[in-house]
């Protein structure tokens, strides 16, 4: 009687523990940061799906945090030490991947030995993803610079968007002014007072900010002042006009005044919505500056990638969900491109038929093949831990060269004013 | 009276304009409500017809029964803690006034002069330890009791006619009784001024959420509108629409409380 | 007549007197909200002023005594960002509450029509969305916007101006959007102070032939002294720590030259290299210049 009891009650705690075992299994939920429910969000969605039918115990919980509200957040939790709140994944801007990492060195969970194959990603953003040789994101959404053209208007002028392509800025300025000329339209706007298309002409240089020692990298930078010099000979031969904000710039080539725009892909998005332009933009890659060695017709603007955060409860199966996921399923790259366009980085899914599409609105042009190859051709620089400061000095330097300042003085105190902030 | 009537004449004109200056980005915000997100771009004055596809949009995208209803939630306990919190310790300081209490009060009015961007993080590891975090105490409390309104209701009571108490004080009145029966209902103004205030702010408060309500069931009205611009590709019809929708609860409070701090109610004191 | 009035109000408060057991009571009255402010504004200030005084990054941090307060005296940025603000407040703060002040004035006018209206219109920039109206007046005031083609066609200009492109425009937009914004907020309690005077004491000011001027300065803006001191207090440190309209119109620029204070805190936070250490001991420093103002105002405004 006593062993029958014993072997009953040894056989209740096997079941206890294995129901303890399965119910934390059923339990696991991985929480994700990220913005824009049309791509980022929408791509998280179906890897989601798609990580239900290989670990159907997961679920992942995908919340919608915008970019400035993700920093300020983990800034907070981090600096206090509450990280309970804090999900597993982030989704975060390259430009500020660097910085958080040396900021805040164990908050992130080192990828590097996780499985995941990083050579399948386009090389710049494996370096933008990468602090003292470990890698801490998987790269995602796509930065590669495009140069978007209407060709309706390239063609009064004699031009298609052949003439376009693989040019230097010498020629695009001869041809830019000609368009100009006839069509009384540039071909170019930028933000006053900010620093994007500057930085994505300077980084088709495989030049920075800083050099490969950390250090600034600004008075001395000939390939900064030659693309400053190209800015302003652009504004002055009214091939760019500048104007005050985000909302101007759309507006600015969706309403047909600006007939081109140079910046990251996923500009792509703000061009389509406008029905009555459908089939007069083609997208081509941009100038190269012919003076400097080494420079390429191909850049980068504001990607983003996936982190997974130290404080995970989970961080091996974080990991392992975007290991099966974003660094392992062409699948997932497939559903999410057609409704989204969210362009990838991995490169394995340039090959694939739907990358492969001819894009009506761009007049039947392969366009998801043609930036996936852009991006496979990108330089790479390290944006550095001080990326936002130099960005700034930068910018107000620009701004103060255009009220009519001496370049090599607002270039000095822009070295300086960055050389204060490191420290 | 010639001069007169000008003067009458100038002063219309004089508000007519301000109104004017004063409501037209409102109704430009309800127009580019109404239109698509290009149209809105292109500077559009006029009405469109896409305010159905627009609120279809941003509710299919957003909670925004949700947010509407967190930011209410906090918005109105908030004021109601906080008027009656605030409006006793005002009186308190003015009505029974001495060396000590004008003395606190200079220290309580210090704390209005820190920018809340440098308290945050103490603040936030401190309700951390409190077990604050994603409560509606968690999201209340650091305005319940704030320096601006106590010293709004500290120099309102100097108004106060005093003989009032004297005479309650007679009647057998005692001290809380009197700050109930007699300073509320005379002090309706200042209430209805101070609650209008005290909802918008609370309303529109942005980096605490922010902190303290991580959890997304928690999510207010300026964090969902946050997110509408964030996107790569930004709607603006469907951005109005919210940002339309989420001043209306301060508007339609002003709407019902302006007579109270506006008409007056005299009699009551005099 | 308005003399009489004013003394008999004065001299009702002046002979009002307590004992110590209201003193005593009293104390409950205000311990609540004190203790609410101590515990949740001075505690967390003075765990700031310890972060102020403490250097690194991120939350690696380490004693560093006094050295971001010597630093600052350094720093072009902080600077920069102070001397915008100092502009701004003396520019905008006298403005904004004379006009807030006048407008409260004709508003509390019994006989005006659409009071009502006039006084809900007023309010509505206050509680109307930055996001919106950032956007209409960067366009408003854009090179070929609709402040441009006014002056231009009133040939009051004859080139258009880059509003947000010169640093003196640029702040004068700043100080435009910030009076715009705050005005009717100031006059509502202008409005609810205005309450407690009795409207004879007007009405008898009037048919002694009193002018609007006067009975402004010698009956509204006396009895609304308390109500003035707070509006003042309240702007200055507002403006002082002015971040939404900086950040939302110019976002600081051109070249910092609207940049302010708090914006430079946030930026040093949530921007760059996040040290805590350093913004604290800049907002410590802002934090007494406002106190010492303040107090200066209430030295000044607050006799009874």
């Amino acid at each position: 009687m006593k062993k029958k009891l014993t072997v009953l009650f040894l056989m209740l705690m096997m079941l206890a523990g294995f129901s303890t075992l399965s119910f934390a299994q059923e339990n696991a939920t991985i929480t994700v940061w990220c913005w824009d429910p049309n791509f980022n969000i929408y791509a998280m969605e179906k890897a989601a799906d798609i990580y239900k039918d290989i670990n159907p115990n997961v679920t992942v919980d995908v919340q919608e945090v915008a970019w400035e509200d993700i920093q300020t957040r983990l800034s907070t939790s981090l600096s206090a030490n509450q990280t309970k709140d804090l999900p597993d994944i982030v989704l975060m801007q390259d430009n500020a991947l660097i910085k958080n990492v040396s900021s805040f060195p164990d908050a992130f969970y080192d990828l590097s030995d996780s499985g995941i194959n990083f050579d399948k990603f386009a090389d710049f953003k494996v370096e933008l993803t990468t602090v003292d040789g470990r890698n801490y994101g998987v790269p995602f959404d796509n930065g590669a610079a495009i140069n978007a053209m209407r060709v309706d208007v390239l063609e009064e002028a004699g031009y298609t968007i052949d003439d376009f392509t693989d040019i230097t800025w010498k020629e695009f300025i001869e041809k830019g002014s000609k368009v100009r000329e006839k069509t009384g339209k540039p071909l170019l706007s930028a933000i006053a007072g900010e620093s994007d298309l500057l930085m994505v002409m300077l980084q088709s240089t495989g030049n920075w900010l800083f050099d490969s020692n950390g250090e600034p990298y600004i008075t001395e930078n000939e390939a900064l002042k030659e693309v400053i010099r190209v800015y302003q000979e652009l504004l002055k031969k009214k091939i760019l006009v500048e104007v005050n904000d985000w909302d101007q710039y759309i507006s600015s080539f969706q309403s047909g005044t600006v007939a081109g725009t140079m910046n990251g892909a996923w500009i792509i998005g703000s061009i389509v919505p406008v029905e009555e332009q459908a089939g007069d933009w083609r997208i081509t890659n941009i100038p190269r500056f012919g003076s400097i060695e080494g420079a390429t017709n191909y850049s980068s603007q504001g990607g983003s990638s996936w982190m997974v955060m130290a404080s995970s409860k989970n961080p091996e199966l974080a990991a392992d969900f975007l290991n099966q996921t974003f660094a392992g399923s062409k699948e997932l790259y497939e559903t999410i491109l057609p409704s989204s366009g969210a362009l990838a980085t991995y490169l394995p899914a340039g090959d694939s038929e739907v990358y492969n599409e001819p894009h009506p609105y761009f007049g039947g042009q392969k366009i998801y093949s043609d930036i996936t190859d852009f991006a496979s051709r990108v330089p790479r620089v390290k944006y550095g831990i001080y990326n936002y400061e130099a960005r700034d000095a930068v910018s107000t330097a620009i701004t103060q060269i255009m009220q009519g300042q001496n370049i090599m003085d607002a270039l000095n105190e822009a070295q300086s004013t960055v050389e204060f902030q490191m420290w | 009276m010639r001069k007169e009537k000008i003067f009458r004449a100038s002063k219309y004109l004089f508000l007519i304009s301000i109104s004017f200056l004063s409501l037209f980005p409102l109704l430009w915000m309800f127009i580019a409500a109404t239109n698509k997100s290009v149209d809105v771009l292109a500077g559009t004055l006029f009405p469109g017809t896409n305010l159905v596809e627009n609120f279809k949009t941003l509710t299919a995208n957003t909670n925004l029964y949700r947010a509407m209803w967190n930011s209410f939630k906090y918005a109105a306990v908030t004021t109601l803690a906080s008027l009656l919190v605030s409006s006793l310790a005002g009186y308190g300081f003015e009505i029974y006034h001495d060396r000590g209490k004008d003395f606190l009060m200079n220290i309580l009015l210090l704390s209005m002069m820190v920018p809340f961007a440098v308290i945050m993080v103490p603040l936030y590891m401190l309700f951390g330890n409190l077990g604050l975090l994603n409560t509606t105490a968690g999201f209340a409390l650091p305005t319940v009791s704030t320096a601006f309104l106590i010293f709004l209701f500290r120099q309102s009571s100097r108004n106060f006619p005093h003989e009032v108490i004297e005479a309650s004080r007679l009647d057998g009145l005692t001290e809380v009784g009197i700050f109930f029966r007699m300073f509320i209902p005379i002090m309706r103004s200042t209430y209805a001024a101070a609650a209008v205030i005290t909802f918008m702010n609370a309303w529109n408060n942005y980096l605490w959420p922010l902190i303290i309500m991580q959890k997304e069931s928690a999510r207010t009205m300026p964090l969902l509108i946050s997110n509408l611009t964030a996107g790569y590709t930004i709607d603006y019809g469907v951005l109005m629409l919210a940002v339309g929708i989420s001043i209306l609860p301060t508007l339609i409070i002003f709407l019902a409380l302006q007579k109270n701090f506006a008409e007056g109610v005299t009699g009551s004191a005099k | 007549m308005i003399h009489t009035t004013i003394e008999k109000i004065k001299s009702y408060k002046n002979g009002f007197s307590i004992n110590t057991k209201h003193k005593l009571i009293g104390w409950f009255f205000v311990i609540p909200g004190a203790l609410l402010i101590f515990s949740f504004y001075f505690y967390p200030i003075i765990r700031a002023f310890i972060l102020s005084l403490q250097g690194g990054v991120g939350n690696n941090l380490r004693f560093a005594g006094l050295f971001n307060y010597k630093r600052l005296l350094q720093d072009g940025l902080f600077k920069q960002s102070m001397f915008n603000v100092f502009i701004y407040l003396i520019l905008q703060v006298p403005i904004m509450l004379s006009l807030a002040l006048i407008l409260a004035g004709i508003l509390n006018d019994r006989t005006l029509k659409f009071r009502s209206f006039f006084r809900t219109a007023i309010f509505v920039p206050c509680a109307t969305s930055l996001v919106s109206y950032a956007i209409i007046f960067r366009s408003m005031f854009a090179l070929d916007g609709f402040i441009n083609t006014i002056l231009m066609n009133l040939n009051i200009l004859a080139e258009p101006i880059n509003w947000l492109g010169g640093p003196w425009t640029a702040r004068l937009l700043i100080v435009i959007g910030l009076t715009w914004r705050w005005t009717g907020y100031n006059m509502i309690f202008y409005l609810a102070g205005l309450q407690n005077i009795d409207p004879a004491i007007y009405e008898a000011a009037k048919i002694d032939g009193a002018s609007a001027f006067d009975r402004l300065t010698k009956i509204t803006i006396p009895i609304l002294k308390p109500i003035i001191l707070l509006t003042t207090i309240m702007s200055t440190n507002g403006t002082l720590q002015i971040f939404d309209e900086t950040q939302n119109l110019t976002s600081g620029g051109p070249a910092n030259a609207t940049l302010s204070v708090s914006q430079y805190i946030y930026r040093l936070s949530f921007e760059y290299v996040p040290r805590f250490g350093y913004a604290a001991a800049i907002a410590f420093v802002v934090f007494i210049i406002v106190a010492v103002l303040s107090f200066m105002q209430l030295k000044v405004g607050d006799e009874r």
